[in-house]
């Protein structure tokens, strides 16, 4: 089984003061002084493709995985720690628009089909939603380019005896449904609890991945410059005389909403002070 | 005769009433322990004794009364504050020992602009000492990334140190006077006055302590005027430690003060995800504080001192200040972090522990070198580290300190018995490393319960002195025993 898990690496947001969030003509936030992280969506896919590729005892087979982004060289950081937890391809799609790509689900919906006409995989694995733009929308496409079905907020996945075949547990209005699936197939992983955390890789695996090298294609190597189109099969083609580059979105405004916790500061001197005035004025009235 | 666990808590209970005298399981339980002993106790597994009763004391002349009653039953004490020692020192290995908790002794009695000095009980909190102060425009100048949660009277029984070392002196350079009570129940206060020539120096017969001579009830500390406003951070990326070395003493013999100087190896410095800016690269980095004139000064000369480095060696490269000041910002561990570290290590059976040295300049790479490479050699567990490195952060006018860090997956073992596979295994290579070139095994956690094996070779003869306090101030050896002084 070959599978592939597609995410994004985004600034950690939790470490920008709101005096930070400035935007230039292009409606770009200034992030580089701030470290990346992968989206936590897309940290559990990775790790539930990981514990997904541990051959069953009964098969015997192991799935080949493939991580793949869609960014510049400062991905290369991640997709090397990727391999180093045992993913055997790194792969990064580096398009000349990435800026107008931001908010353009469409578009790099365009840019993973492509990639997954040219290889042969049955499963491609999505985070539910990424950081920045927030759309919760390029798994669904991918489905419908693909032609494949799809399964959103799932929880976790494993293998069955027969290697066409997937039990998936996904949340569906407060409940839990659990389904065997045949493949191909996309994933859309909601909250996992038992594969919150990427794994991390020992000293000798860091070393090896080092010497491994990134895959970098470009859209000419997907051949979505070619007038001819990638294209056989789904909905949504992009094929001849058609542009991959999606134009039907245009960015006019940002706003960053002022979000003030609801906290109220205890007077008082002392912890006992600040105490006795939590319990008279807060928690009192609401005991039985 | 020795007392009953019953007895010890009755005894107890005359002295400071019911209110302040805790015997609920749990609570023994969670201070039995420090930061030193995470995995097993995260799976709720206690190997050392739990104590008798922890104590909620309430003034000097409680802890007095307390002493002298456990002194002359010869019942171990524990002191403990905020809890956040990470060497051990706050187990409780004694059966029946009593934790005197401080924590409650939490006034801050004086904050003296005019002699610039402050002083505060041992249970204040050192983060909500800092922010009384800098409603004032005031600072201590010590600032540990434990600082949300560490105590005054921990911070100077452990010889603590803060992040902005370079500029304002670890805590026995803060400290002014002390008010300590002993095992005999008597309470002594030194004075605060700027300088003294009247004999030794007995504020350092207190400050270090680590509970084992007497127990800190108060003291009284520097403050300094707070600029935050001028605060300027400066970075470079290396290719190796040893140029970093060379420009940190460079910096200091110069007679710069910056208040971080700060260097990664580029193992470390991945941690904090340096190497998103600075592939397999250490780190060397710099913060000017101080009035305007002061920390643009500071700030200036260092820039010039770097550039020849830069213009000389291309391996020399500046990266953005910002970078520095975004991650330097987000370094403080307060309860949430230790509570999502817990829960990590739960979940994913994955360690980080330091071992934290120090060295004159022309060892310190030697000592860097050596234990890296006698732990690469010499550790049987090798595959299951995740991290190795270390970074200086620390650094002085003959030397500077080393931070070696190292995390591991926890494999094949019971919870119970990770400590020594790993933790305790490693620490001891470094230690040994250390001692070898000459530095010392101890910067600034305190011996604990965990490095006392080494006590007699760190001291060497000047041991006799460490030896001649215990026997005179504790000779019943009740205070936190097996804590600085290994158990004979």
């Amino acid at each position: 089984m070959k599978i592939a898990v597609c995410f994004k690496i985004i600034a950690d947001y939790d470490r920008m003061s709101p005096k930070d969030w400035e935007w230039d003509e292009h409606y770009v936030v200034d992030t580089r002084f701030v470290r990346s992280i992968f989206n936590c969506f897309e940290e559990s896919a990775l790790e539930m493709a990981l514990k997904l590729s541990r051959p069953l005892e009964k098969t015997a087979d192991t799935a080949e995985l493939t991580a793949l982004t869609i960014d510049d060289e400062k991905a290369d950081l991640f997709l090397k720690h990727l391999i180093a937890v045992g993913y055997d391809h790194a792969v990064r799609i580096c398009p000349n628009k990435k800026l107008a790509l931001r908010f353009s689900p469409l578009s790099i919906s365009h840019l993973i089909s492509a990639y997954m006409n040219h290889n042969a995989h049955q499963l491609v694995i999505f985070g539910m939603q990424g950081g920045e733009g927030d759309n919760g929308q390029t798994g669904f496409l991918v489905a419908e380019q693909l032609g494949w079905p799809c399964i959103r907020e799932v929880t976790d996945v494993i293998k069955t005896e027969s290697p066409d075949f997937l039990k998936v547990t996904s949340r569906i209005d407060g409940a839990s449904l659990v389904q065997i699936v045949k493949l191909p197939m996309v994933l859309i992983i909601g909250n996992s609890k038992d594969s919150p955390y990427l794994r991390i890789p020992n000293l000798k695996q860091k070393l090896e991945a080092k010497k491994k090298q990134v895959t970098l294609l470009s859209e000419h190597d997907l051949k979505l410059d070619n007038k001819e189109g990638p294209h056989k099969v789904g909905l949504n083609k992009v094929g001849p005389n058609k542009e991959w580059f999606n134009t039907d979105k245009t960015l006019i405004n940002l706003h960053r909403q002022k979000v003030n916790p609801p906290c109220i500061f205890l007077e008082g001197q002392t912890g006992r002070d600040q105490a006795e005035q939590l319990y008279h004025q807060y928690l009192k009235k609401r005991l039985p | 005769m020795t007392l009953t666990r019953q007895a010890i808590v009755d005894h107890l209970i005359d002295i400071a009433g019911q209110d302040r005298v805790i015997t609920d399981e749990q609570v023994l339980k969670e201070n039995s322990y420090d930061r030193y002993k995470k995995l097993e106790t995260i799976f709720g597994i206690y190997t050392t004794p739990i104590p008798a009763a922890v104590v909620k004391l309430a003034d000097t002349k409680q802890v007095s009364e307390v002493l002298k009653f456990l002194n002359k039953n010869k019942v171990n004490s524990v002191a403990r504050t905020g809890g956040t020692a990470t060497e051990g020192g706050l187990e409780t290995i004694v059966e029946n020992s009593v934790v005197l908790d401080g924590s409650q002794m939490n006034r801050i009695i004086n904050i003296d602009s005019t002699n610039m000095q402050a002083t505060a009980q041992c249970g204040v909190n050192l983060g909500e000492f800092e922010d009384r102060l800098r409603e004032q425009g005031l600072t201590t100048g010590h600032s540990p990334q434990s600082k949300p949660l560490a105590n005054m009277g921990g911070l100077v029984a452990t010889r603590s140190i803060g992040q902005f070392s370079t500029l304002y002196g670890g805590i026995e350079d803060m400290v002014i006077g002390l008010e300590a009570v002993f095992p005999n129940g008597d309470i002594t206060r030194i004075k605060n006055v700027p300088r003294r020539a009247c004999g030794p120096d007995i504020r350092h017969v207190i400050i270090g302590n680590e509970g084992a001579l007497c127990y800190i009830t108060e003291v009284t500390v520097k403050i300094y005027k707070y600029f935050p406003e001028n605060n300027q951070f400066l970075a470079w990326a290396l290719d190796d430690m040893s140029m970093g070395f060379k420009i940190l003493r460079e910096v200091m013999v110069e007679g710069y003060r910056p208040s971080v100087a700060r260097l990664y190896d580029a193992e470390d410095g991945a941690q904090h995800n340096f190497d998103q800016f600075a592939p397999d690269k250490c780190v060397l980095m710099f913060m000017a504080e101080g009035n305007e004139r002061i920390a643009g000064a500071t700030a200036q000369g260092i820039a010039a001192l770097v550039e020849k480095y830069v213009g000389k060696y291309e391996e020399c490269t500046p990266i953005d200040g910002k970078i520095i000041e975004n991650w330097f910002n987000h370094l403080n561990w307060g309860p949430e972090k230790i509570a999502q570290e817990r829960e990590l290590i739960r979940k994913t059976q994955h360690l980080a522990y330091t071992t934290e040295v120090s060295g004159n300049w022309d060892c310190i790479n030697i000592i860097y070198e050596n234990a890296l490479k006698r732990i690469r050699e010499d550790y049987p567990h090798m595959d299951d580290l995740t991290m190795l490195g270390g970074h200086s952060s620390h650094s002085y006018q003959t030397g500077t300190n080393l931070y070696f860090v190292y995390d591991y997956d926890v494999k094949n073992c019971k919870p119970e018995e990770e400590i020594n596979k790993y933790h305790i295994a490693i620490n001891a290579l470094i230690v040994e490393e250390t001692l070898k070139a000459g530095g010392s095994m101890v910067h600034h956690h305190g011996i604990g319960k965990y490095r006392t094996p080494w006590t007699k070779q760190e001291h060497g003869s000047a041991y006799y002195i460490l030896k001649g306090l215990k026997d005179q101030f504790d000779p019943n050896g009740i205070m936190n025993t097996g804590t600085i002084y290994p158990v004979e």
